[in-house]
């Protein structure tokens, strides 16, 4: 059973330097849905659209289901207030992140997932908070010109139902085989986030 | 199904309060052209009122494009209503691209109708999505189809008022049987009106239409409590009738956003077909939506607060009587006026 925390492995000084990089300025590409009823629904519809925010998401889900009721509710009351928040800090900036993010959140909760590990629940609720903060920031860059706070809230709701229906579907598998398949997916975005890094290492994303 | 309802009532209320769709501002706009002689065409655009003001879209229509007469403007209750007759020159209209600057930053969409000299007659949609239309004559059926059937899914996602009746009939409703009934019944209820009013059969009056929509959420309020309370009542016995009734209603309210003056007699019945499944998808991921989240909570063993609980079903009691009384006094002020 793994005890330590991400800090105690890495090291705060490791931890920090990953944040910089994943958090560093590059031109704002982002790219803004219009769905034409209004701002709720535009943040809705970014959101769903956006794989680089929804496959890191679904992968936290599926890995709170594989744990249990605790971690997804842990997930589930946490992570879209983080979200939401890194996004209003998000709004008041001029940059947007990088392509490492999104590899990094891939490689990273995918492997969760695909290893099945049993991080403690403090340690599973700090990467909610983690990732909603950081990937609310950017998505918060990205809606400062479109739809902005209201675009969060809608972000906030649909992240709301999607854990909640995800991390329920996990938790009611029963069969054995079903939960390798819910690892194998995890392999899959893990895998993912491994071509995206070795993309950006060949400087082509 | 009281384990929804801090979400749903969350769902509900920023939708309330973000689009706007409570107070029915998503009424379509409409451009119509009519051509008078070769190259000689009159245009109407009909803007409606947009949340108390003027609408933010304007008309933009192609350069080569020459007025031949000033252009008027007139104001009505519910739109503004620009008019201009203009020279289109020798190419025509065919391709032409008609465009609606700042109708991207709104809910309209925008019906557009060339009716010819020879009487053949094209249709087209402007939405925020694509805020522009070609005219170029006559469309395939499964164009007309997509299009309407995105009009009925955008109507009733934007109809807040709409959704929280199905929300207190959800919160009523005890039993999947009685679930799929009830549902049912609001559905054919609410098709058969928007059929009728459709077709010209019926008609009914925007602003007493909007306060009885209104009262039909009032009407809920107390059931939603009733049922709380383990007591009964002829709703919470056969919530199936209550739905049917007032889905007659709702049908009215869902023909607004249908407008069909001047369309061409063999496409209203697609486009009310199509305008029809989408509002029943819409009505269907609002409903599916509750249920996995209620199934979802139970699996989670998600415990609500009780005070947490009750707030949804007091929402439903308290913006139906808040919008009861806007409306009634907003039909009250129109009959003095």
């Amino acid at each position: 059973m793994v005890k330590r925390s991400l800090s105690q492995i890495a090291g705060p000084s490791a931890l920090l330097a990953m944040l910089g990089l994943i958090l560093s300025p590059v031109p704002a590409t982002a790219h803004l849905v219009t769905t034409g009823m209004g701002p709720v629904y535009d943040g809705i519809g970014h959101f769903l659209l956006t794989p680089e925010d929804l496959v890191p998401v679904l992968a936290l889900a599926l890995y709170a289901g594989l744990r249990g009721t605790l971690p997804g509710r842990r997930i589930l009351f946490l992570l879209p207030p983080a979200w939401f928040a890194g996004g209003a800090a998000g709004l008041a900036v001029d940059l947007a992140p990088g392509q490492l993010l999104p590899a990094v959140s891939f490689l990273v909760i995918g492997a969760l997932v695909a290893a099945d590990l049993r991080l403690p629940v403090a340690v599973l609720s700090a990467l909610a908070i983690l990732l909603g903060l950081i990937h609310g920031f950017c998505n918060g860059a990205a809606l400062k010109a479109g739809s902005g706070m209201l675009g969060l809230l809608g972000i906030a709701i649909m992240l709301f139902v999607l854990v909640a229906s995800v991390s329920a579907f996990v938790i009611s598998l029963k069969r054995e085989w079903t939960r390798i398949a819910v690892r194998v997916a995890g392999s899959w975005i893990c895998a993912s986030g491994l071509l995206m890094l070795g993309w950006m290492t060949k400087g082509q994303v | 199904m009281t384990r929804i309802l801090p979400i749903l009532f969350a769902l509900l209320w920023f939708g309330l309060s973000c689009t706007g769709a409570a107070a029915h501002e998503s009424q379509p706009g409409s451009m119509e052209l009519r051509q008078l002689s070769r190259d000689r065409y009159e245009i109407t655009w009909r803007a409606p009122i947009y949340f108390g003001r003027s609408h933010p879209a304007r008309l933009e229509v192609p350069d080569r494009w020459q007025d031949v007469m000033p252009p008027t403007e007139r104001m009505l209750p519910d739109s503004q209503v620009f008019r201009r007759v203009m020279s289109v020159g020798e190419a025509g209209v065919e391709g032409s691209l008609i465009r609606f600057p700042g109708l991207e930053r709104t809910i309209t969409d925008v019906f557009i109708r060339l009716h010819r000299l020879d009487g053949t007659i094209m249709t087209a949609v402007a939405r925020p999505s694509k805020p522009y239309a070609q005219l170029r004559g006559e469309r395939s059926w499964h164009v007309t189809a997509r299009d309407y059937l995105g009009l009925g899914f955008h109507h009733i996602l934007q109809g807040v008022d709409h959704l929280l009746f199905v929300l207190g009939l959800l919160l009523i409703v005890k039993g999947r049987m009685l679930l799929v009934r009830t549902v049912t019944a609001f559905t054919v209820a609410h098709s058969i009106t928007l059929a009728l009013a459709t077709l010209g059969v019926a008609n009914a009056p925007l602003p007493p239409l909007n306060a009885a929509i209104a009262l039909s959420i009032l009407f809920l309020g107390p059931e939603i409590v009733r049922s709380w309370r383990g007591e009964t009542s002829l709703t919470i016995r056969y919530p199936w009738i209550v739905a049917f009734l007032f889905g007659l209603l709702h049908g009215f309210g869902f023909a607004s956003g249908l407008s069909t003056t001047g369309m061409p007699k063999a496409e209203i019945p697609l486009s009310l077909l199509f305008f029809n499944v989408g509002v029943e998808l819409g009505q269907l991921v609002f409903v599916f939506t509750a249920i996995a989240l209620v199934r979802s909570f139970r699996i989670l063993e998600v415990r609500w607060p009780r005070w947490v609980e009750a707030v949804p079903g007091y929402a439903v009691g308290s913006l139906g009587a808040f919008w009861a009384i806007q409306r009634t006094v907003i039909l009250i002020g129109g009959m003095i006026l």
